[in-house]
């Protein structure tokens, strides 16, 4: 059987037009995604049933058993870590933040790794942003800074940039400037018209020379500035300023290169700077495939996006203090539950080891980096394939992902619910 | 009155313990004081040794000294107005928050937000200084307000961001962007530091050590000569960060 408008799982874009063949409990075809949403969709390792580290070796125990230890480790930690979150629908998210209420527990999800300092940058000076439908119909510059989207978000040139004709914008690859700021060259740089090759941490000087020379102030900026000549940022200003319609996309590049949100502020106050002459927008390269969604959830429920700290049964959010990789880092919390994410593969070493000092709790469909280091792994069903709910694009539009067939597993929704009911349960709430 | 505070042994040290209840103001009248270690609750003598010498009759003549596993504590000295603390050791997060008077002396290393918003007073730290001294919350628009932050040693990134009033001095260096987004008052830097004042819209910088990676957008706006340590410099003065309004004043030992 063949079902038609499919939601990829992977990454930030969420691709809504995919085609996904399936032969009872498993999909054997996938129609117009990329090589990561194929990967997501064929990828058929999981684990059976929930495991439990004793010693050296693992053992299997049922749902009703993992459900009721992993409550317990929860209840009995005076600092847990609830952390992951953005692999998962919102429906279990938010699940997920009550839960840490409850406990008394931080909650955190992957922007602690990726689009934190952005989100820090946005609460500082606001979000000029659009939706990608915008981009597509009306941009006729686009800037890619610090992010390679052909390898980590490969359909966003051809379904919204470069290559994706619009309303306003008929033959997209002739009519599109492309610009590309990166440390190196990459596949993206190599389609960009212009191609700013600036020096590692050397962003923030190349954004504030941007600024000044919009303000019309270029006869203070010297002849090269991180590596870029100034008559590159003066051309490179010039298409800016005579765009349309202009659209700037960051990653981590800029999110995770030394200065963080300093960075992002000053990419925003350039956008802001550019409306002055023309339209100008300025959104994340969202990467994880529903950690807008996570950024929403928590925000509605705590009224913060991420790194949220109930110690004191109010919510407390502090970037750097409560933020999962300090935390671990630090050595401060005593258990940790894992929910579809990875830290064991991204998180520095020096959490990964605390990670395994303590009781670590994993809700996941496969078996990971973070596997290895925790003592309990509940597999579960993935969301978008065998589990239905809403996820958010990286524009920050919702979008209801489906269950392609009936699979065997439970969803995140309903394992959270279980651990929460007893987690209440026990604290007499 | 002099109250000595001991941490006492804990089964999880490493969880930190929040106590802005720690201040001189809180000793003179208070019997139960509480703090939380993570999530849970406590009475201040289950996670300290309490000696109180002497009598008080008013805040300022109250000293609280704290000594032993330290540098886990956070918030000590929040909304301070009165007194002195001195730290022993090492101090946690955010000590001496809001803090409007009194004096925080800390005999070894302060973790990140020390002073963050401080309105007056005075804070001396004898070693280093973690990230955000005497900076703002995260989307607060000014930073310390007034008093007097003194660091012996060298402080970590972001030091004095948002900084609108009073003065802060970094004997030795600092990491990345001292002063960023700053808008009024006095930062002096006695070593090195990288990527000085980005995006500062008013105050006064004074490094005395290298500027690594200096920002282009700032305006020479000729020499100045002024008196530190006993010394006398001449200094390179500029004003910025053009690249908004540019209103600040930043001078480098020429």
């Amino acid at each position: 059987m063949k079902v038609e408008d499919v939601v990829c799982p992977f990454c930030g874009c969420l691709c809504d037009d995919l085609v996904v063949e399936v032969d009872q409990n498993r999909v054997i075809g996938v129609e117009n995604g990329c090589t990561l949403a194929n990967e997501k969709f064929m990828g058929d390792r999981r684990l059976e049933n929930p495991i439990r580290k004793e010693g050296r070796s693992w053992s299997d125990i049922t749902y009703d058993a993992a459900i009721r230890e992993a409550a317990d480790i929860l209840i009995d930690a005076d600092r847990p870590l609830l952390y992951g979150w953005s692999g998962t629908h919102g429906e279990a998210q938010s699940v997920g933040v009550h839960l840490a209420e409850l406990l008394g527990a931080v909650i955190d999800n992957t922007s602690t790794v990726c689009h934190g300092p952005s989100i820090m940058a946005i609460q500082e000076v606001g979000h000029p942003g659009c939706t990608l439908g915008q981009v597509k119909n009306r941009a006729d510059v686009i800037v890619y800074w610090g992010a390679n989207p052909i390898d980590a978000h490969p359909r966003h040139m051809s379904r919204y940039t470069t290559y994706a004709d619009g309303f306003f914008v008929k033959e997209a690859f002739k009519e599109r400037k492309v610009i590309v700021v990166d440390v190196r060259k990459t596949e993206s740089s190599a389609v960009a018209d212009e191609f700013i090759k600036v020096e590692r941490g050397g962003d923030y000087a190349i954004l504030s020379a941007l600024r000044a020379i919009v303000r019309g102030k270029r006869d203070l900026i010297p002849p090269k500035i991180a590596g870029v000549t100034r008559e590159q940022l003066f051309r490179v200003a010039d298409i800016c300023m005579q765009a349309k319609f202009g659209a700037i996309f960051f990653g981590l590049g800029l999110t995770m290169s030394p200065g963080k949100n300093k960075n992002v502020r000053n990419a925003i106050e350039l956008t802001e700077e550019l409306n002055r002459h023309t339209k100008f927008t300025i959104s994340p390269m969202r990467g994880h495939w529903n950690v807008y969604g996570s950024n929403e959830v928590f925000t509605w429920i705590t009224g913060y996006p991420y790194a949220v700290d109930f110690a004191r049964g109010i919510a407390f959010y502090n970037p750097g203090e409560t933020t999962s990789v300090d935390i671990l880092r630090r050595g401060e919390c005593d258990a940790c539950l894992v929910v579809a994410s990875d830290p064991g593969a991204h998180f520095p070493r020096a959490c990964a080891e605390h990670l395994a000092r303590i009781p670590t709790i994993q809700i996941d469909p496969h078996v990971n980096a973070t596997t290895h280091l925790a003592t309990l792994q509940i597999p579960v069903a993935v969301t978008g394939i065998d589990a239905e709910g809403t996820a958010y694009r990286m524009d920050g539009v919702p979008i209801r992902t489906r269950k392609l067939f009936d699979g065997t597993y439970p969803s995140d929704l309903e394992i959270l619910s279980k651990i929460y009911a007893r987690v209440k349960e026990a604290k007499g709430s | 009155m002099r109250v000595i505070l001991k941490t006492r042994p804990r089964a999880k040290p490493r969880i930190p313990i929040e106590a802005e209840t720690i201040i001189p103001q809180n000793f003179l009248r208070k019997n139960d004081i509480r703090v939380y270690e993570g999530n849970k609750e406590r009475k201040l003598e289950d996670l300290f040794f309490i000696t109180v010498e002497g009598p008080a009759v008013s805040p300022d003549q109250v000293e609280v000294i704290l000594t032993g596993d330290t540098g886990v504590i956070k918030r000590v000295g929040e909304y301070m107005n009165a007194g002195r603390i001195i730290v022993e050791g090492d101090i946690g997060m955010h000590c001496g928050n809001f803090m409007s008077a009194g004096e925080i002396i800390i005999r070894g290393n302060a973790d990140s937000w020390l002073a963050r918003e401080m309105r007056g007073g005075f804070i001396r730290c004898e070693g280093d200084a973690g990230h955000y001294c005497a900076a703002g919350y995260r989307g607060e628009k000014r930073g310390m307000r007034g008093g007097t932050v003194e660091v012996l040693g060298n402080a970590g990134d972001f030091a004095a961001e948002y900084l609108s009033g009073g003065e802060v001095h970094i004997h030795g260096s600092c990491g990345d962007l001292p002063g960023v987004e700053m808008r009024g008052g006095t930062l002096t830097i006695g070593g090195d530091c990288l990527r000085p004042c980005g995006n500062m819209t008013g105050g006064i910088c004074r490094i005395f050590g290298t500027a690594h990676q200096f920002l282009p957008t700032f305006r020479k706006n000729g020499t100045e000569d002024v008196q530190y340590g006993g010394k006398h410099y001449r200094m390179a003065a500029f004003r910025g960060d053009i690249a908004n309004r540019g209103k600040g004043r930043v001078l480098i030992r020429a």
